[in-house]
């Protein structure tokens, strides 16, 4: 790693970066289950809750709730912010992942 | 190396990289496969119902097997309509419950495409191999099986291991009764897929691999 590449710290853990990376490969206007996301994930309900949060705290994503076919359901979409950020550090770890170039 | 994490250590670029192909994919795969367990089981339900219909056909009213030996051709294709029916409701349940809009609509559309187009080749690619005929007409569900069975090995090859495990189960169900078991084919091929499916089911369950 070199100093002249920095990788965005929020989104750069293994958990959150797999989270992020299921919320920007849907359409902008779209959102995940929250539970979709945990299977997917194979993650623990706390777990999952803790990077969620982080994320949204950073402004990456939002995490609403509501009632479909009256049962609760959480829904996790990510936001202009957070998919501008995902975009970065794509950009960014490429460059990371041809360091030093040649 | 950066600290991303209080007491976790970052993960290596190649290593980050790696990460977000594999999500992608198995994002992507479990949109394709939601609601397959019972998906499964209503096929298991429904294939068991057009076996055992044929037998009951054939072992009660035999007179009246023989004067339509076209038969199977409506019953199977109403049985296959409910079968596709149900699939689209409950794959349509299942990827509304995961995602909302396009997300979910488009890997719905795909999938019902994909098995729409393998059910419309059981019945077609026979027929365009001049196999509607009184003569060849018995070796239509050989055929037909084997497709719908390939089918299930692809999308598992493309998605999920264990569902081309269960084509290789629904062929084994199909091919060894219709070669080994006479006139009781129907009825051992009915109660073989209700096993295979129950089976791979309870196995999809247990594993959490979907």
């Amino acid at each position: 790693m070199t100093d002249d590449i920095v990788l965005e710290e929020t989104i750069h853990q293994s958990t959150r970066l797999r989270i992020m990376t299921m919320l920007v490969s849907i359409p902008e206007s779209d959102r995940l289950a929250y539970g979709f996301i945990q299977e997917t994930l194979s993650l623990t309900g706390g777990n999952l809750t803790t990077h969620l949060r982080k994320l949204a705290d950073a402004g990456y994503l939002v995490i609403t709730k509501e009632f479909q076919d009256d049962k609760p359901r959480t829904w996790v979409q990510a936001t202009p912010a957070g998919r501008r950020a995902f975009a970065t550090y794509l950009t960014n770890l490429e460059k990371a992942l041809h360091w030093p170039p040649r | 190396m950066q600290e991303a994490d209080g007491n976790t250590a970052a993960p290596t670029p190649a290593e980050s990289w790696q990460d977000v192909h594999a999500t992608m994919e198995r994002a992507r795969s479990s949109m394709y496969t939601a609601g397959t367990t019972a998906i499964l089981l209503l096929w298991g339900v429904i294939a068991s119902l057009g076996y055992l219909s044929q037998y009951l056909i054939q072992t009660l009213a035999p007179e009246f097997a023989a004067r339509y030996p076209w038969l199977p051709l409506p019953l199977w294709g109403g049985v296959v309509m409910m079968g596709m029916l149900g699939s689209a409701i409950i794959g349509h349940r299942a990827g509304s419950k995961n995602a909302t809009g396009d997300a979910a609509r488009s890997a719905g559309v795909r999938v019902f495409l994909f098995w729409l187009a393998v059910v419309i080749a059981a019945f077609a690619i026979p027929a365009a191999a001049g196999m509607w005929t009184a003569d060849a007409a018995a070796t239509i569900p050989r055929v037909s099986m084997g497709i719908v069975a390939l089918g299930y090995i692809l999308f598992g090859i493309m998605h999920r291991p264990v569902i081309a495990v269960v084509g290789a189960g629904i062929a084994v169900a199909f091919y060894v009764p219709s070669y080994l078991a006479g006139d009781m084919a129907p009825v051992v091929t009915a109660i073989a897929f209700l096993i295979v499916v129950a089976l791979s089911a309870a196995w999809i369950r247990k594993s959490g691999v979907l």
